[in-house]
């Protein structure tokens, strides 16, 4: 994977918001089945105020931009989607602070501490039905490919198709963390809401790439 | 409902603004961060004392800011955490070159948002660390919380560690202080009605007229059984029996006892409870060294008590003597 600029990090956050506010609905919706359904509405208000106040982020790097998006998310986000993905985004921008390139190898520790932090904040880990498990595969399979001298076309396809894999293949798991774990067995048979989302904005970004 | 309310969505907003207007000399308000804090902070010889949480607990938080107790309280809505970027302002606002001291009780929301402003504050350089306060014996896990509820027991740690930071002890020191007394303290509540919060203008769940909810938490989730209403003193030995095996308190045991009214429940009541409480502990061997009796952490306007024990030590008491300056006192 060649070096990514705060450019491509811009474009990754840009997308993310946008997708994140344009699927409000869908994503609340997966979220009622089993969840509370506020998914959409959250994560669509925190993506919200990171477009509104774009403009205004300092770009000096990649881990400041970061944190400045991190602190944007959860001031607006309530519930507990809001320091979820706070934190996901504030381990991401302390990840990126440890090295002078975003190589291949520095989105994948940025991954990693997101995938951390988001364990540590919400006391979840894999096999739980979170987003933990579609992201923590998913970023094992982009190690690999990165390891195997994959393009960074190859690269992006194989992390999002994983991803997707993952995120579907939650539905015959049982909810153990989060709102979801109260309805107990009645989560067996739909997916993590959690899990989808971020496998629809993954996609979106990857078909998308500039 | 009957209350005195403007538009719901004020209610916190409007009863800040009140509590600053009559303490113009002690507390200064921020409203954009639902700020309340010592007039004369930050203090830069002490660590900062703060502590948020959901509103409808008062006096806890924003009513106990003042010299030898908290130095600021950053309240969420009525039953709910402080948005993130409520508690990292406030801590900006208040650090001191000594650190910074977050207390929170033991909820699932208190607790992400509070580990993430200790996060992202010390990432600004502040010394800052958090305490969890987990002294309800009720229920282990409820819907609210991991682990154990932090209820009215938070009173304590808050008046240990705040008279130690008076003191001019360092953050690590009052962090061992404030781990001490939250392990020594052990609390349980009941209630005899529901609440009513102003946005929601019902009561929060259904309690028959005959019927009590022991072991109740401050928002008014389920205790451990719902039973038939029964004589006081009935009720006081069925709170405190798990209080006192929980710790366990034992006979030569000397105790702070608290009985704290959850909004509805007149003082009389209260005293009622208290003496109650006092023989049964005497009759154990357990004596008492420290009483309260009055409202400390409430659930808006649920009638309803709990019971408090502390296991007290010279060092413990000692700090829980020292003096203190809130707003709550009306003389």
């Amino acid at each position: 994977m060649s070096t990514t600029t705060i450019d491509d990090i811009e474009y990754v956050v840009h997308s993310l918001a946008q997708t994140a506010v344009e699927k409000e609905k869908e994503f609340g919706d997966l979220d009622a089945v089993v969840g509370d359904g506020d998914l959409g509405y959250s994560l669509a208000r925190g993506f919200e105020k990171v477009l509104a106040d774009w403009d205004s982020f300092k770009r000096d790097d990649a881990a400041t931009f970061l944190q400045q998006i991190a602190l944007a998310i959860s001031s607006r986000i309530g519930g507990t989607s809001g320091p979820l993905w706070g934190t996901a985004f504030l381990r991401a921008s302390a990840a990126a602070k440890t090295t002078e390139t975003i190589d291949g190898a520095a989105v994948v520790a940025m991954l990693r501490g997101a995938t951390d932090g988001i364990k540590k904040r919400g006391n979840a880990d894999l096999g739980d039905k979170t987003l933990l498990d579609a992201l923590i595969p998913a970023t094992d399979e982009l190690e690999r490919q990165l390891a195997a001298g994959a393009s960074p076309e190859d690269c992006r396809s194989a992390f999002a198709a994983k991803v997707r894999e993952c995120a579907d293949a939650t539905s015959s798991m049982q909810a153990k963390r989060g709102r979801a774990s109260y309805s107990g067995e009645r989560s067996i048979g739909s997916p993590d809401a959690g899990a989808v989302a971020v496998a629809v904005i993954i996609e979106r970004i990857v078909a998308d790439w500039p | 409902m009957k209350k005195f309310v403007n538009d719901p969505q004020q209610f916190v907003p409007e009863m800040l603004e009140g509590l600053a207007l009559a303490n113009p000399d002690t507390l200064k308000y921020v409203p954009e961060y639902n700020l309340i804090m010592r007039a004369d902070g930050p203090d830069e010889s002490k660590v900062s004392i703060i502590q948020g949480s959901g509103s409808g607990h008062e006096p806890a938080h924003v009513m106990i800011v003042g010299k030898g107790m908290l130095d600021a309280a950053c309240p969420g809505d009525v039953f709910a955490a402080p948005p993130f970027d409520y508690v990292y302002e406030t801590t900006k606002l208040m650090a001191s070159p000594k650190g910074v001291l977050l207390l929170v009780n033991n909820y699932t929301g208190d607790k992400m948002v509070f580990e993430m402003a200790e996060e992202m504050s010390s990432a600004d350089g502040i010394e800052v660390k958090t305490l969890f306060i987990n002294d309800d014996v009720s229920v282990e896990d409820s819907t609210y919380t991991i682990g154990r509820r932090g209820v009215a027991g938070n009173f304590f740690v808050i008046k240990a560690v705040a008279a130690a930071s008076e003191r001019g002890a360092d953050l690590n020191e009052i962090i061992r202080i404030g781990e001490k007394v939250n392990s020594v303290t052990r609390t349980m509540g009941v209630a005899l009605t529901a609440c009513t919060p102003p946005a929601k203008g019902s009561p929060l769940f259904e309690l028959g007229e005959d019927e009590i909810e022991m072991g109740v938490g401050i928002h008014g989730e389920p205790g451990r059984r719902r039973a038939k209403m029964m004589p006081a003193n009935e009720i006081v030995e069925e709170m405190l029996g798990p209080v006192v095996r929980d710790l366990p308190f034992k006979e030569g045991d000397r105790v702070a006892l608290m009985i704290n009214g959850l909004g509805g429940t007149p003082i009389s009541e209260l005293y009622l409870l208290y003496g109650q409480a006092h023989k049964r502990l005497a009759e154990q061997g357990i004596s008492v060294g420290r009483s309260y009796v009055g409202e400390y952490c409430t659930s808006l306007d649920m009638a309803g008590a709990s019971i408090t024990l502390v296991r007290l030590d010279d060092e413990i008491e000692s700090l829980l003597m020292d003096p203190a300056e809130i707003p709550i006192r009306v003389f």
